[in-house]
């Protein structure tokens, strides 16, 4: 009788039936594939980001201190400085089951992020000095005023290291319990292909700033992505393959939404930016001064995580792994892990092994 | 024998790829010697391989998109991994730099012509210029300093008397 029956798999002779049932899997993703993209193109949806409660601590200027909803069940709270300008922080909170700040308030955290704002033409005049002896500070006051604590934990991701560090390093009133760098340039002498391009050989800065005043988003963009000219096709082809996994498709959405938001630079940071780090490798040589106050990295004594990403073209695990070496902490640890800049925090991969990794390691020090 | 006529386009192909390659790179006076062969041997031979299967398999498969995914992210690679190599050479950072400095010459002064015309035009109308904004935006962001810094001298003071609170208690005791 099973002849008789009407099935979607057409008996043909001489085809394997796997085969037909794989060639209709293949027929069906690429109706979903044309579905999807049907949608993205005639009713593209606003990707929803940033899904973990929070509540607005201060402000100062454009910048905002936040503080995320938690268990609160690990005693030190965490400060997040990310870097300031280049791109949007709700990279750390994408969506949820993909957001490094849900992990971490789940873990028991109480998560505090420095959102350091966009920038206009009014904040030109602000400098690498002010946002470390300045914004930093308050906020860092803030926080630890918030959470009631008597210590805190302080991660620096990207440019937010360096400048975690610098501010760190030059308070030591600060009741610093823990210090985590991820991906955060630290010796500027193995910075890879910035490093180059900014060379006062190639690059003059002054002029630059002295010109735009500020430094335009779509200067940011064009530098960020003349780093990986190919990361664009790579990343619409994989969109192309996994266009029939809506699931895909969400995380796509979201994750195009902050790649294509890029932040401007108020003049004189960059200035001071490209200067004394790039140009001159000022913080590892221990030649950073912060409104009078020297930056030692030595004086860093806390327990102390670098974290590099193998992948990463931006700040290389070269320019990384130099703070272990530069401070002087006991306890310090330095780890590698798979993945580029942005996919050692946001992403899949990040949730198996970058997450995981610093919660694990922060947990029994806080 | 379904292979021969893709084997001899891919050789073509190969050998077009990685002579235009080398002149590129010779072209941009790559400092250091290079083999491009050495990043685009292993994802031709893999390409390669990959089509021989398809070619000689005969019947339609569900695997020749995957295959072909495949050498695509192969062939993003290999280009990813020439660009990397050319833009890390002194000379394209020499030329980047050469370009920027063109496009400041060019963008400054008509920035800046551009400004005082929209000034004067908008002062005519008696209407604030962007500049007057930018002003009165970087006055109030100096404000926000100076509450701040008596916020600071405030709770400094705050702190100092919480400390002598107990002190002079005990003194008068």
């Amino acid at each position: 009788m099973k002849d008789q029956q009407f099935t979607m798999t057409p008996d043909l002779p001489g085809v394997p039936p796997e085969l037909l049932e794989r060639l209709q899997e293949e027929a069906k993703r690429n109706l979903l594939r044309m579905k999807h993209f049907g949608e993205m193109i005639m009713n593209p949806k606003e990707p929803e980001v940033g899904p973990t409660p929070r509540e607005e601590i201060y402000r100062k200027n454009k910048s905002r201190l936040w503080r995320y909803a938690s268990k609160r069940t690990v005693r030190t709270p965490l400060l997040f400085v990310p870097n300031l300008g280049i791109s949007r922080p709700y990279i750390f909170d994408l969506m949820p089951k993909g957001s490094f700040i849900e992990y971490m308030t789940q873990q028991g955290f109480d998560f505090y992020l420095l959102d350091w704002g966009v920038f206009g033409p009014e904040d030109n005049g602000l400098t690498v000095e002010d946002a470390v002896t300045k914004i930093l500070p308050r906020m860092a006051k803030k926080a630890i005023e918030s959470s009631g604590a008597s210590e805190m934990s302080v991660l620096g991701y990207c440019m937010g290291a360096p400048l975690s560090a610098c501010f760190v390093a030059s308070h030591p009133e600060f009741p610093l319990k823990n210090y985590i760098d991820m991906a955060g340039p630290i010796d500027f002498a193995h910075v890879g292909l910035f490093g180059l391009w900014l060379d006062p050989r190639f690059f003059d800065v002054d002029k630059y700033v002295d010109t735009l005043g500020s430094i335009p988003a779509d200067m940011v963009k064009l530098g960020f992505k003349l780093l990986k000219p190919t990361m664009d096709l790579s990343t619409n082809l994989n969109l192309w393959w996994n266009l029939w996994n809506p699931d895909y498709v969400t995380g796509f959405n979201a994750l195009n939404k902050w790649a294509n938001e890029y932040l401007p630079f108020p003049g004189e940071f960059f200035r001071q930016w490209v200067k004394d780090f790039y140009q001159q490798n000022k913080l590892i040589k221990g030649q950073l001064s912060m409104a009078g106050r020297l930056v030692r990295l030595e004086r860093i004594s806390c327990p102390v995580l670098a974290v590099g990403a193998k992948e990463d073209n931006i700040a290389p695990p070269g320019c990384v792994k130099p703070l272990i070496q530069a401070v002087s902490s006991r306890d310090r640890e330095y780890v590698e892990l798979p993945g580029g800049h942005i996919s050692l925090i946001a992403g899949r991969g990040a949730s198996v092994h970058c997450w995981p990794k610093v919660a694990a390691w922060l947990a029994p020090r806080s | 024998m379904a292979d021969i006529p893709s084997q001899q386009l891919f050789d073509l192909w190969r050998k077009q790829v990685e002579e235009g390659a080398q002149t590129w790179l010779k072209m941009l006076g790559q400092g250091q010697p290079v083999d491009p062969q050495a990043f685009w041997r292993p994802f031709m031979d893999q390409g390669m391989a990959a089509w021989s299967k398809v070619m000689t398999q005969g019947a339609a498969s569900p695997d020749l998109m995957a295959q072909w995914k495949q050498f695509l992210d192969q062939w993003i690679a290999a280009w990813a991994k020439v660009l990397e190599q050319a833009m890390s050479t002194e000379t394209f950072a020499q030329a980047m730099g050469k370009q920027l400095e063109s496009f400041l010459n060019t963008a400054g002064p008509v920035k800046k012509a551009a400004e005082q015309q929209v000034e004067v035009a908008l002062s005519a109308l008696g209407v604030p210029s962007r500049s007057q904004v930018v002003g009165l935006a970087w006055q109030l962001v100096q404000l926000e300093e100076k509450v701040d810094r008596l916020e600071d001298r405030l709770d400094a003071i705050l702190k100092r008397l919480n400390e002598l609170g107990p002190a002079a208690k005990a003194e008068r005791v």
